[in-house]
This record gives C-alpha cells, structure tokens and sequence, in this order.
C-alpha cells in the first residue's frame, strides 16, 4: 500500500507551538495519489493548523511534512488551496482567474485561455469566463476557486471549509461536484470540514481532532461503494453507519475532554498556589 | 430596487448637482444687486465673464490666457504625475514592507502638517525661484497624500487574496504587481483624486515664487491691483479645471475599479 510513488503527503511526528504553547504534537499520517482525506473536528481542534502546514503557510516546529518526499518549505502550485473566502482575484475574470497559475510560470496566452475554458467546462462555468466574480453567485465563485487551483495540476488540492459559505443546496451540488471531478481527474484531496456529513459523503479517509489533543486524530475508513459520485450514497446504508460512528466517537472525545478539563482545572490551581 | 426607480434617484441626483451651483449664482447676483456686498470686494458675475472674455481675447498682462493656462497646467501635472508615481510606490512598499515603512515614517510625518507656504521660503533660498521650485512645491503633498492611500490600500489586502497567489505559484513580485497593486487600487485612486485637488490649491501658492505666467499669477497679480473680477475669473478658471479633472479622474477610477462595493 505504501508504494512511495503513491504517497503525496507525509506527516512525520510533526508539531507546532505558538509561543511555547503547543498546537499540535506528533502527528503522523499519509495520504496516497487519489484518496480525499477529511479532517474532522470543532474549531480549535487544530484541523486548519494542520491544513495550512500542508499548504505551506505555517512551518512546523518539530517534525517533518513531505509532499512529494519533498521537505514544505513554503506554498506552491503543487498544493493549490480552496479558501471558504473564495479569495478570488476581483479585477480578473473568471478566465483570469482561473488561469492565474500559468499565468505566474509564464504560459502563453493562447495556452492559457485554452486551459482556462477546459477546467470552466469541468467545474460547469462555460459561458462565463468572461464574467467577473462579483457578477457569479456564492456556488460559482467557489467553482471558479475549484477550478482555478485545478488549473494549476496540483500533487493534492487543499480546502478548508469550502463550503460552509453557501446555502444547503448549493453545498450538497458542490459536494457532489467535488465527487465527479475527483473520479474525472484522479486528483488527491484533503479538506477541513466540521460537517460530519461532509466528511463522510466526500472523505475516503476521516480523521477525527478534538479540542485539546494537540492534533491526535481517530481515524475513520468509509467504504462506499464505487464510483463514489452519487447522490444516493446519502442514504447508502455504509454512509448511515459511518457517520453513526463518526458521531459517537465525537461525542465521545466532547465528553472526555469537558470531564478532563473539569478535573484539571482545580489540579491547576492548586499547582499555582 | 427597481430600474424605474434607479431612475428616479438618478434624476434627482442630476438635478440637485445642478440646482445646488445655480442657487449659488443667484444668491451672488442678489448679493451684488442688493448691495449687501461691496462691489470692489464682491464683482457680479456679469462683472467675472467680462473680465474672462477680456482675458481670452487680450491675453492677461500681455501674456494669452491659454499660455497661462498651460504653464499652470504643465506645473500641476509634471509635479502630479512624478509625485503620484513616487508616492504610490513608495506607499505600496511602506504598505507591506515593515522596514521600508519604518524608514519613511518620521520623515513623511514631520513633513506632512507643513502648509506649503511655509516651504516656499526654504524652496526659494534651495532651488531658486524658477520652474524646479514651483513643481516641487506642488510635487511634496501630491507625494504625501497618494503615498498615505496607496499604504492603506496595500495594508487591506485581505490575507485569503495573498495565500491565493502564493498558493497559486506567484513569486514575491507578482503577489506584489498581480495581487497586491490592484486590490489597493480602491484606495489608490480616491488618494489621486485627493492630491489632485490639492496640487491645484498648492498651484497659487506656489506662483507666489515669481514669474510672470499662470493662473496662480493672474489670481495673485491682480489682487494686487484690486481688480477684483479678474482675482475672481482666475479663481473660477481654477476651480472649473479642478471640476473637470476630479469628474475624469472619477470616471477613470469607476473604470480601471469597476469591482469596488460590488463584493
């Protein structure tokens, strides 16, 4: 299984402190070519932490992350990130937009609008590239935010809450969007969601991070069957147990660290006086 | 809103632009025609077209009207585009270098709260009073303002927008020329606007330095004569270029940043 050509990512024993105070600690995982990992958990549990490591924004204090059997030393094309902002260029248009990145590596023209109408086709822009972003609505500007890191062919494609802007419908029709270009192009994922739903109808792999465990995760296989790109998987039986699970180890880990927490705190204080 | 009624609010807004100047007009001829003013001190409007039409067709002080015009205008913009450059890159640096900004701070605050006027006598006794001295004196608030609001402007660069382009493959040059420019350009182009008002206002002052052309002197020659209506002609003429200029850089900037309040 672990064939290196086949490993993208590579977390090793990895940590990262903000003054002093650790955020995450040791933790150690790998994502192959193709799979859609989520990472799963309440905010604070350092799931966004961990995703800005990958994608480059933060260096870690103690360990390695490898992309590629390569060191992160900052971000790159090769992990292209999904911002819930959008953060789309608004004085470009879509096709600008979405050919940013070959636009920065110096492609041609002709190349670029090429691309550009390839990738607006696949996300489900076509008859917009020439349109501006304030011009789109909330579902197709993360489109065009798909589409533009598409564009850059990256080694695995970082989102983080990319959904959690728009309305119920339109996130269910981009999950689902997300499927169908995912068996398209083969392309590895690793997103952060706090939606269990999200986690279990996208993810191949769950990791499940709670508050207070520095980045420790549980992790969750979900077998659906194949092609994943379907909406009944919603109701698919393998779906239902999963995310039961899902949810009682959340609950589960809430619990435990509301009663941690609880008995530390008085232990706490008798330390300080 | 309805189109109908974008319409309406268009109209009125048209209409108000209008009235509210013509309303000023009227309370000047009345306050000619009542005598509430003395005529020396307060010329009728009829008095500042004569005095307009005499200059176009006579020139002011042996000089054509347009000629003074020019020189003005070469002035004002020389110093307007070399400072407007300068300060928006300076700013755009200052924006997002923090050496860079520690560097121009102190300097460009000690600067700023100086009228030009009281530049005019350091500019006299360093550059002279020729041509170098006037440019400038218009050159260092033009250069101020646009470099204060191409900082600001840098600065509120939303941090997703930046991850995106670094993320995306851009080097620390395209962030800045591809990224970073054009999402200050809101606040770039309000800064222009600004300073060209005031290069405007900085033009009298600084025709103070002598010479014998310019709106600036025409304003200031003939307040010296106490001719009154050719003080006010000039003034109209300035004011009128500063109407047109600040209406073209307005169009400009609703084109070059037609994204702005649209998110």
């Amino acid at each position: 299984m672990s064939d290196n050509a086949a490993e993208v990512l590579r977390f090793d024993r990895v940590g990262l402190s903000y003054d002093d105070r650790p955020v995450l600690q040791d933790v150690s995982f790998t994502v192959q070519r193709g799979e859609t990992v989520a990472l799963l958990g309440p905010s604070g549990c350092g799931k966004t932490t961990l995703l800005n490591i990958v994608a480059g924004f933060l260096q870690p204090s103690a360990g390695v992350a490898l992309c590629n059997n390569r060191e992160i030393a900052g971000p790159g094309p090769d992990r292209g990130v999904v911002f819930q902002s959008y953060a789309l260029f608004d004085w470009m248009t879509v096709e600008d937009n979405i050919a940013f990145s070959l636009r920065c590596s110096g492609q041609p023209r002709r190349e670029r609008r090429e691309v550009a109408s390839r990738m607006a086709a696949l996300v489900g822009l076509s008859g917009f590239e020439k349109s501006y972003p304030y011009q789109l609505s909330g579902g197709m500007r993360q489109r065009c935010g798909l589409a533009r890191v598409l564009a850059a062919n990256p080694s695995v494609m970082l989102m983080d809450e990319p959904f959690a802007a728009v309305d119920v419908q339109t996130r269910e029709a981009l999950q689902e969007e997300i499927l169908r270009i995912q068996v398209a192009t083969g392309c590895t994922i690793l997103f952060v969601t706090h939606s269990i739903d999200e986690a279990v109808f996208l993810g191949h792999r769950i990791f499940l991070m709670n508050k207070g465990r520095m980045g420790a995760f549980e992790e969750f296989a979900v077998g659906l069957p194949k092609p994943r790109a379907q909406a009944e998987h919603r109701l698919h039986v393998e779906f239902l147990a999963v995310r039961d699970r899902v949810y009682r180890a959340l609950r589960k880990s809430h619990e435990d660290h509301a009663n941690h927490a609880d008995l530390t705190a008085p232990a706490a204080q008798e330390h300080a006086a | 809103m309805t189109t109908a009624a974008l319409v309406r609010r268009r109209r009125r807004y048209l209409l108000l632009a209008t009235l509210s100047p013509f309303s000023l007009l009227a309370l000047w001829v009345a306050a000619v025609h009542f005598g509430w003013v003395r005529n020396v001190l307060l010329p009728g409007p009829g008095a500042v077209l004569a005095a307009l039409k005499d200059m176009l067709t006579e020139g002011y002080a042996g000089i054509s009207l347009f000629i003074h015009i020019g020189s003005s205008m070469a002035r004002v913009g020389t110093a307007f585009v070399a400072g407007s450059l300068l300060g928006t890159a300076v700013g755009l640096l200052r924006g997002r270098v923090g050496a860079v900004d520690a560097v121009w701070l102190v300097p460009a605050e000690l600067v700023r709260p100086v009228p030009p006027l009281g530049l005019i006598p350091l500019f006299i006794l360093w550059f002279g009073i020729g041509e170098l001295s006037k440019v400038l004196l218009i050159f260092v608030p033009v250069f101020l303002i646009t470099m204060i609001s191409a900082q600001d402007g840098a600065r509120s660069c939303g941090q997703d927008v930046l991850r995106a382009g670094q993320t995306l493959g851009a080097s620390k040059l395209q962030v800045f020329t591809l990224v970073i420019l054009p999402s200050a350009l809101p606040q770039i182009m309000t800064g222009l606007r600004v300073a060209f008002g005031t290069a405007l206002s900085v033009l009298v002052a600084s025709e103070l330095l002598g010479g014998d052309r310019g709106l600036g002197f025409i304003v200031l020659d003939a307040s010296n004569f106490f001719r009154t209506s050719y003080v006010l002609a000039g003034v109209v003429l300035i004011g009128f270029i500063g109407l047109v200029s600040d209406r073209g850089l307005a169009a400009v900037g609703r084109r070059f940043v037609h994204w702005e309040g649209k998110r």
